[in-house]
């Protein structure tokens, strides 16, 4: 069956508890993008108009439901100090991070507009809206003050204040939210959707505790904000959060993006309250093959797209940069072809 | 705060740094069908933008709290009419009569109407030539009135849900738009056909026949009357048949309640056009007027923004303060804008709206209460606009301009639009003596160097 | 003698005629007067109502009156524009686009009002028979001609037949015209759309070079033929008028689908020809479905009267033609 609505009258629908046609299907296809343009990764995430470009030629490949604006996690951190070295063929990586070189309290709120790769950002996302913000939603993923706060430290050593040094990791929280929430005017102004990703405070990476104690609070006040603007926020945290997953409705989520947890249960947890994204594994995206890829999302589908607050057919995490097209093109064929709602 | 502010036209992103100044229990005060869940709807034009309304980006909006909830609340409609009939309200289309059927559908509870027509606007407000390539492949001319959007909004039924009822009033009444429900009906929707009669005008060789006439001196034979009020007996007939309920006394009181709507518009573009200096934008002031016709989908809650909005021009009145400069040339503007950056653009080269004939006279006059309310409504209605002469309709611009209240007339087309074409020459004609500038609305991002330079010109000439 | 003009079919000729004036179908349209009409209306304005609105301001003195209807909307309008722009008696009837005998019985009666007023005289009933013997008598011969169109194989062409048609609509038909006979067996069309008017016979002729056209639903050609009056008096007049196969600005429209539908299958057309003027709303907007409902090869042939694609259009009705023998 052929699509009846642009992207953006699905998710539009999606988020006023209406069925669309069909299944919004967003797997995230961020730094992906790069390999479907035939672009290096580090022109890529060094250049708006190559980001959007990339993002475009990715939805003219393949036909999903939204543009990602994105590359790695530390863009906030790498602004607010934390530097990071940028290999031609690969995401940037951590060097040395900001709180090694300066106290919290001296390190200052980012100015979206001029700041490290910022710019990069904004100038993506106003490229892609120009381009297509009238029929494709523009997510652009915003990292949560507590991934944050891990990219402006030692990682490890982050983890241990988050025992040892509670009103340290606060001021961190307090200072990366301040940023986040600056990043997300200025998104806004362009035209995105800013969605929260938090990866790094997923139960892989940080206990329950750590995470109801740091990072939620902070997920919450960063969403609050977003509400203020009446936006519809997801909040991505890919790896396992099956120990959390009963939480999240407290962080005001409006969609939750899952990846390594039972998605039947997670749509018997949470459905009745919020709607639910995810979550085909995307190892089996980089190595599996088409035809088992289209029957398992299949099956997906059919178990999720009736969840009662909506459901978007998704990966669990980032489409590996290299996965095989024919594989991802299975993976949105197979959504689409069964995810449809409408006669 | 807000009273505080200087009134002016800000940006898009100036709105979202004053939107900072809004406290959380503020925000969440304001709220359609009384609804705490989901019906808050005080968010800056950004939300809009982020959700694909991309003209919001070049537009300049008022910066007092009254314009916000304005813009807040009405482009919110699309979700509201969703809302509407998830909470068990039923939605009822009404196309092609300009602000005569909701009146009686307000006398139902729970029934929301709503004009399907307004989809005009959506092609401009998101930049987006969705909805005209999609009314194309469903067969409509490139050569018609963007209107033409309405059809692709029901075939694709994400702009509003599918209505319980549809009136669809056609005859003496544009034929593009007569076709496009025509089109509707063929993608299956059942609609309810009314008749619109031609006003014919009294001539000094017509045999003698009772004529009868409103307040604002069109005349038509009596018997028209008549015939209006059978067809819209039909529509309370569908009405009550859909409800099971049909209470006389409720229509008199939603005549009532249009009515206070309609004087409340009334008084607000009074202080606009009498102010020395504009206290209200022209881009807001067309929306203001097109709330009469239907109150976008929640009346009571549009009432109490137009009474912030009164509130909030009195007081720049009072103060002598304004959004315009003080020597901005008064316009008449006849035949709505489909692009609102049009208005804005008039303003920014110094113009200033105070006459408009936005083809809507008659959900701008008032219904008389003191008589049978289907006759009311009859006699109100055929102070139409597009009903009657062309001479007619342009009468009170005529007599704005010969008080000397208005400079020049601006005209907006759209090509292959059935009056526009018949009427605009007649226009010019009858408007003596002031300068006319006829612009045809181009399609989405289609505004040019050009037609600004031509409008910069005309103004630069009335001045 | 003075003319009574008007615009619509649905406007009895034998109520115009019973005034004493010689009822004249407003149906001009070539490019020259269109360009003329550019004066007092849009360049978007349909074709024929700027050769109709030229052509009755500069013979303004030969009209007596004009009756005007709420046909398509720029048909009124044209209306409105003659009123200002001469001084000839302008009378406007309400022509309901709903299934609404009740406001067409009444326009019609006032119709007749206005027009006894205005010719200082009463309709006799006697009158009103006469014109209906006069009319119907007309029509008579000019079916009888058609019926010969629709022959197999058809034996009057359609070029001819506007020309005959022509004499009618204008109220100056000869019964006594002759014409020869020319019999055709090229594929059987059916013509449907915005008007054939009086100067439009070229397009014809260049269409029935590789066709024959043995029907059609067009003002200016067969339309009135499907008039008959039973009853000799004014209402019987309004039942015939009222109850002719639907114009397309009807609502609903089904209608006039049927009908055609019947007289494609009746008349064995195998293909359609949908001829549209310019910003003509009414056809233009339907042209798709005509292509889906009648389930034949559709040629669309669009004019603003020019000859400009006289050459390109020929190879077009060629290559139709082609197609049609090829399925035959």
């Amino acid at each position: 069956m052929s699509d009846i609505l642009t992207p953006r009258e699905r998710f539009g629908l999606l988020v006023i508890d209406e069925k669309p046609d069909r299944c919004n299907t967003i797997p995230l296809i961020t730094s992906h993008a790069a390999t479907v343009k035939g672009m290096k990764l580090r022109d890529y995430y060094t250049n708006g108009e190559n980001m959007a470009r990339a993002q475009i030629a990715a939805i003219e490949k393949y036909g999903h439901d939204a543009i990602s604006i994105f590359s790695e996690v530390g863009i906030i951190a790498e602004a607010m100090g934390t530097e990071f070295e940028y290999p031609e063929n690969d995401l940037p990586i951590q060097r040395i991070p900001a709180l090694q070189k300066q106290d919290i309290e001296e390190i200052e709120i980012p100015i979206p507009t001029s700041d490290a790769r910022l710019p990069v950002y904004l100038d993506a996302i106003e490229y892609a809206y120009d381009a297509l913000g009238d029929r494709i939603p523009i997510l652009a993923y915003i990292p949560a003050p507590f991934t944050t706060g891990m990219m402006l430290s030692d990682p490890n050593k982050f983890l241990i204040q988050t025992i040892k040094e509670p009103d340290h990791v606060a001021a961190v929280m307090e200072k990366s939210l301040a940023a986040a929430i600056e990043l997300c005017y200025h998104v806004i102004d362009v035209g995105g959707l800013p969605i929260i990703v938090d990866p790094l405070a997923s139960s892989s990476v940080i206990s329950p505790k750590a995470y109801q104690q740091y990072a939620l609070p902070y997920e919450r006040k960063l969403i609050d904000f977003l509400h203020r603007y009446d936006l519809d926020v997801i909040l991505h945290i890919c790896g396992d959060t099956t120990p959390i997953i009963h939480i999240l409705p407290e962080t005001h989520a409006d969609l939750i993006s899952i990846d390594r947890v039972s998605l039947a249960d997670t749509i018997e947890k949470l459905s009745m309250k919020i709607r639910v994204i995810g979550n085909y594994d995307t190892s089996l995206l980089a190595f599996s093959s088409p035809d088992v890829i289209a029957r398992e999302v299949k099956e997906m589908v059919k178990l999720s797209m009736n969840a009662h607050k909506g459901y978007i057919a998704a990966t669990g995490c980032e489409v590996p940069i290299h996965a095989p097209f024919e594989n991802v093109t299975a993976f949105i064929n197979a959504a689409k072809e069964n995810g449809w709602y409408w006669d | 705060m807000f009273e505080d502010l200087i009134p002016q036209k800000i940006s898009l992103k100036e709105w979202s740094r004053q939107f900072r100044m809004l406290d959380d229990s503020q925000i969440k005060k304001y709220r359609y069908y009384t609804n705490d869940e989901w019906g808050h709807y005080l968010s800056p034009p950004a939300t809009f933008m982020v959700y694909g309304a991309r003209e919001l980006r070049k537009l300049k909006f008022d910066n007092s709290l009254a314009a916000l909830r304005l813009w807040g609340f009405t482009l919110n409609e699309s979700e509201r009419l969703f809302r509407a009939r998830q909470s068990g309200k039923r939605i009822i289309a009404t196309m092609g009569d300009l602000g005569t059927i909701p009146v009686i559908a307000m006398a139902f509870p729970d029934c929301i109407p709503f004009y399907p027509d307004c989809t005009w606007w959506t092609p401009f407000f998101n930049e987006s030539t969705v909805l005209l390539d999609k009314a194309s492949e469903l067969g409509t001319p490139e050569a018609s009135c963007f209107v033409r959007s309405t059809l692709a909004a029901f075939y694709k039924m994400a702009y509003f849900p599918k209505p319980d009822l549809l009136f669809a009033s056609t005859g003496a009444s544009c034929d593009d738009y007569s076709c496009i429900m025509q089109m509707v009906a063929d993608l299956g929707y059942e609609l309810n056909w009314l008749e619109i009669p031609y006003r014919r005008k009294l001539r000094d060789y017509h045999a003698e026949e009772k004529y009868s006439g409103t307040e604002h001196g069109f005349q038509y034979p009596e018997r028209f009357e008549t015939y209006l009020v059978n067809e819209y007996k039909r529509v309370w007939q569908k009405m009550q048949a859909l409800t099971n309920i049909g209470d006389l006394e409720k229509l008199r009181e939603s005549i009532k309640k249009n009515n206070r709507l309609r004087r409340l518009v009334d008084d607000i573009k009074n202080l606009t056009t009498e102010a020395d200096t504009a206290p209200f934008p022209g881009l807001e002031m067309m929306v203001i007027e097109f709330g009469n016709l239907y109150g976008y989908a929640d009346t009571d809650e549009w009432l109490d923004i137009l009474e912030m909005i009164k509130e909030t021009v009195t007081g720049r009145v009072k103060k002598g303060i304004g959004v315009l400069h003080s020597d901005a040339i008064p316009l008449a503007w006849v035949t709505p804008t489909a692009d609102p950056l049009l208005l804005n653009i008039v303003e920014d080269m110094g113009g200033r709206v105070v006459a408009t004939e936005y083809v809507i006279n008659q959900a701008l006059t008032e219904i008389e209460e003191d008589i049978e309310p289907f006759r009311a409504l009859a006699r109100s209605f055929m102070n139409a606009s597009l009903i009657g002469s062309t001479e007619e309709r342009i009468r009170h611009i005529s007599e704005n301009i010969a008080s000397g209240r208005i400079a020049g007339v601006i005209i907006t087309n759209m090509l292959g639009c059935s009056h526009c074409s018949m009427e605009t020459r007649l226009i010019e004609q009858n408007l003596k003596n002031v300068p006319v500038l006829a612009i045809d609305i181009p399609a989405p991002l289609g505004i040019t160097e050009q037609l600004k330079t031509r409008i910069a010109a005309f103004i630069e000439m009335l001045k | 003698m003075k003319l009574i003009g008007y615009a619509c079919s649905y406007i009895p000729v034998e109520i115009l005629s019973a005034t004493g004036l010689q009822p004249y179908r407003l149906l001009h349209g070539d490019i020259d007067l269109s360009k003329q009409g550019e004066r007092f209306v849009r360049v978007d304005a349909c074709p024929m109502v700027k050769s109709n609105l030229a052509y009755a301001i500069q013979n303004a003195d030969k009209f007596a009156a004009l009756i005007g209807t709420t046909g398509c909307d720029m048909s009124r309008r044209m209306f409105d524009v003659l009123s200002e722009q001469t001084n000839i008696p302008v009378y406007m009837v309400n022509n309901p686009r709903t299934d609404n005998p009740a406001m067409y019985n009444d326009e019609i009666d006032w119709l007749v009002k206005q027009l006894e007023h205005f010719s200082h005289m009463k309709f006799t009933d006697e009158m009103i028979r006469e014109e209906i013997s006069k009319w119907e008598g007309m029509r008579a011969e000019l079916r009888i001609i058609d019926e010969k169109r629709a022959a197999h194989p058809s034996l009057v062409s359609t070029t001819d037949f506007h020309s005959v048609m022509a004499g009618y609509h204008k109220g100056s038909f000869d019964e006594n015209v002759t014409f020869c006979q020319n019999p055709s067996d090229r594929p059987r069309l059916y013509l449907l759309g915005s008007a054939i008017t009086y100067e439009a016979n070229h397009i014809l002729q260049l269409i029935e070079e590789n066709l024959r056209i043995v029907g059609d639903f067009n003002c200016g050609l067969s339309r009135p033929l499907h008039i008959k009056i039973e009853g000799q008096s004014i209402d019987g007049i309004k039942k015939a008028y009222y109850n002719q196969p639907p114009c397309l600005y009807k609502r609903p429209h089904q209608k006039y689908y049927d009908f055609v539908a019947m007289e494609i299958a009746r008349l064995r057309c195998i293909g359609i020809i949908a001829w549209t003027l310019d910003y003509c709303d009414v056809h233009e907007f339907e042209l798709q479905k005509i292509e889906k409902v009648f389930n034949l090869p559709v040629l669309r042939i669009r004019s603003d009267f020019s000859y400009q694609g006289n050459s390109q259009l020929r190879t077009r009705i060629e290559a139709f033609a082609e197609m049609l023998c090829s399925r035959i």
